[in-house]
């Protein structure tokens, strides 16, 4: 007893990183159906594409051997590959900033106190909560080139002198998906945002109210740099999100006309779904898979920067 | 009258070698035969039992016969096979159809399986290789889009059918679905029913014109800025430049109507560049620009968007397949109902009409292990009867051209009869193992030469990227 007694005390004089150490299984065995299930889903998965990346498997012919890197020498190569990325990240970029921006406006809106604001907030909603495909036909016919009602109202305020094929001309294909993709996103970017600005105490625009700010010095001086890194994790998934862009260019274009709405997506999924070229269509999405590590990445290390100016 | 001494055939089975019951069915026969004279022999204890029911008997026979014999086939232990194909219905469906097949003899039983409709035809595809690369036998019998036909044979999934299938058998088919059918001399695959591409056309505005229905392009440009410069129609002529398959399907029945091709019948030799197909490339981009009787919104739109305006009343010609024509008689979605015709496509002056063809074809699966009773299958799935009923029943086009001929047809799907003169055009898309890759090259180019109008340009990386997909 006294020994045993003695033991217990010694091991409380102990640092207590030490106790870490100690090697006890049962925690770990309960982590391991997670792990296995991750790794199942997860690992295993992105491991298997980066192998077959690295062949030239073909579903549909005998081919299937080790080709090391000559499908990203193709990738780099392919003028296709460039023509998708190139819109890829036009589409990213002007979707995630139009929503960052129309977004904040709306959350900016939807914080202050008015009549029916709940009602609001509610129907605010309904966009995103509505399928992407629902989405894509009924932009479809919003942008319809003979009967669509966005041509015939522009044609009534005189903006235009003959129906635009929207959908049929590549200068203006994309950019209806984008107006599109604007239309259906811009809820989810207002919701982190509320969000966001909710948490920022009021007490201190009221200080700088009675400092004598005006409402623009009141945002750009307070709560902007306060909503800082909510805004940067809302646009990192954003960004993340709309770079993955598929459902909208599917069903609307199928990537015409000429190419012009192709985007990376597309392009791997007709390559390993329509050509069966898995081997290909595997190096594709690996650069897409590095593509998104990047601009997380890229978000990361600037909200990093951010949080360390808040902490000073 | 014995008959009625086993009204309950599974108990008869349970102790009735087979042989016994086969000389039972005989005597079935002959008795009935024989005006219900009864038998002597090993039945006299039954007769002498049953009189009293021989009346009833004489019915029952002749209904339970049949039910017999397929109990006896069970006892026979039929081979199983597994049929898998995309689904189609009308009055009835393909399950009901295998269903007949089944009950219609006791050697093979079919089991049916269902893939998705046509229209998802990507899903179908991958279903079907997912399948046949385990080279497992399953599914025996299969059926595929004939795009398809080369690259399954070229994989050696689809087993060669020229020994049960003659030379002079294949003749009562259309030629082009036969072509269709066949990966370098070998028959891999074998009809079950076609589609094409074909122009349907107002009558009524014709007439008023004073028009035949166009034989050539020149004759539809010249009919159809007549009548959208007099107002009478709201568009000319529509068709489908959405970069999608149905370009293709589109491009190959303009290419062909100059006597030009895509890529030539050694399935190496690309001639999407040559002359007469740049020709015919221009044609369909001057049918928008130069011409302008083909609206720009043709290049956003497939099948549906272009069958719209028709059936709505605004527009001349129409390219499309065999199914606007049910849309069309129908009062409650057209407004054109009995004012439309439909012919061959036109073909460039002194040259011939072409159709592209369409539609799904029986396979056989090459590591089948009942090849036997998989071919059975299948020439009775394409034969003239079951060609008739998918006909009548489910609406689908027989390729068989006496099947075509059947009072039968005049009677329920009287269309289809119009059609012979444009099935028998019909050219199938390139012929190449590696179509799905041609394709979405075909479908981005032609796509980039009708938007930007640099037909030749485009033609030319075409024909380039073709060659380095057909050469390795």
């Amino acid at each position: 007893m006294a020994i045993a007694k003695t033991l217990t005390r010694e091991a409380n004089l102990r640092p207590p990183e030490i106790r870490f150490r100690i090697w006890r299984p049962g925690p770990v065995l309960l982590l391991v159906p997670a792990l296995a299930a991750i790794a199942a889903v997860s690992i295993y998965p992105v491991i298997l594409g980066l192998w077959l990346s690295l062949r030239d498997t073909t579903l549909a012919s005998p081919e299937d051997t080790f080709v090391g890197l000559a499908n990203y020498q193709r990738i780099l190569s392919d003028s296709q590959f460039w023509n998708a990325w190139a819109h890829t990240m036009e589409f990213t970029t002007a979707s995630t900033l139009l929503e960052t921006l129309i977004g904040l406006v709306i959350a900016l809106i939807l914080t202050e106190r008015f009549l029916g604001r709940g009602i609001v907030r509610a129907a605010m909603l309904v966009p995103w909560a509505i399928p992407t495909v629902v989405t894509s036909k009924m932009f479809g016919w919003l942008f319809d080139g003979q009967n669509g009602v966005v041509n015939y109202l522009l044609r009534s305020f005189g903006l235009i002198q003959h129906h635009v094929n929207w959908y049929g001309s590549p200068d203006t294909a994309l950019w209806t998906i984008v107006i599109a993709d604007v239309w259906k996103t811009t809820p989810f970017m207002a919701l982190l945002l509320l969000a966001g600005l909710q948490t920022i105490p009021h007490s201190l625009s009221e200080a700088a109210l009675i400092d004598g700010a005006g409402p623009w010095q009141r945002f750009w001086c307070v709560r902007l740099p306060l909503l800082a890194p909510t805004l940067l994790i809302a646009a990192m998934f954003r960004a993340l999100d709309a770079f993955r862009i598929f459902d909208l260019v599917y069903v609307l274009t199928g990537g015409g006309p000429a190419d012009s709405t192709e985007v990376l997506s597309t392009m791997t999924y007709k390559n390993l779904f329509s050509a069966l070229q898995f081997g290909y269509g595997s190096a594709l999405s690996t650069v897409m898979f590095v593509t998104e590590i990047l601009i997380a990445l890229g978000f990361g290390i600037f909200l990093l920067q951010k949080f360390k100016e808040i902490g000073q | 009258m014995h008959k009625p001494a086993y009204p309950h055939r599974k108990a008869h089975q349970s102790f009735t070698p087979e042989s016994a019951l086969d000389q039972d069915l005989r005597r079935d026969k002959e008795d009935i035969r024989a005006n219900q004279k009864p038998p002597d022999g090993i039945h006299r204890r039954d007769f002498i039992k049953r009189t009293g029911l021989a009346l009833a008997g004489v019915t029952a026979a002749s209904t339970l016969l049949p039910s017999i014999r397929r109990g006896m086939a069970a006892g026979a232990n039929p081979t199983e096979i597994t049929f898998a194909s995309a689904k189609f219905f009308g009055k009835e469906t393909i399950a009901e159809v295998v269903q007949a097949y089944n009950s219609s003899q006791d050697k093979v039983r079919v089991t049916y399986k269902e893939l998705p409709p046509p229209s998802s035809s990507t899903e179908v595809h991958q279903a079907l290789v997912q399948q046949l690369a385990r080279r497992n036998g399953d599914p025996d019998v299969f059926t595929q889009d004939v795009i398809w036909i080369a690259e399954f044979a070229a994989a050696k999934w689809a087993l060669p059918l020229d020994e049960y299938f003659k030379a002079g058998t294949m003749k009562e088919y259309f030629p082009g679905v036969v072509d269709a059918c066949t990966w370098q001399g070998k028959l891999t695959a074998l009809p079950w029913f076609v589609d094409s591409g074909m122009l349907y056309y107002r009558k009524d505005l014709l007439e008023g014109l004073g028009a035949k229905a166009p034989e050539t392009w020149d004759q539809l440009i010249d009919s159809a800025k007549k009548l959208t410069s007099s107002d009478k129609a709201k568009f000319g002529f529509l068709w489908q430049a959405k970069q999608a398959e149905v370009l293709v399907c589109d491009l190959v029945s303009f290419i062909g109507s100059n006597d030009g091709s895509i890529l030539k019948s050694d399935g190496k030799t690309v001639s999407i560049a040559d002359d007469a197909a740049i020709e015919a490339v221009q044609l369909m981009h001057d049918f928008i620009k130069k011409y302008q009787i083909s609206p720009e919104d043709v290049l956003s739109w497939d099948e549906e968007p272009s069958r719209r305006p028709f059936t709505a009343g605004q527009a001349a010609f129409l390219r499309n397949w065999s199914y606007v024509w049910k849309v069309a008689q129908n009062p409650a979605e057209s407004e054109v109902v009995d004012k439309v015709g439909v012919v061959p496509l036109p073909h460039f002056p002194g040259k011939k009409s072409a159709a592209c063809l369409g539609g799904y074809q029986y396979g056989v699966n090459a590591s089948t292990k009942n090849r036997e009773a998989a071919v059975e299958f299948v020439r009775w799935m394409s034969s003239p009867e079951t060609q008739l009923r998918f006909a009548t029943q489910l609406g689908l086009c027989p390729t068989r051209a006496a099947v075509l001929d059947q009072p039968q047809i005049a009677q329920e799907q009287p269309f289809m009869q119009q059609l012979k003169g444009v099935f028998i055009g019909a050219i199938p898309r390139p012929v190449t193992p590696k179509y799905p890759q041609v394709t979405l090259v075909l479908q981005s180019e032609i796509s980039r030469a009708l938007t930007t109008g640099d037909v030749k340009g485009a033609l030319q990386t075409a024909k380039e990227k073709i060659q380095a997909i057909v050469k390795a």
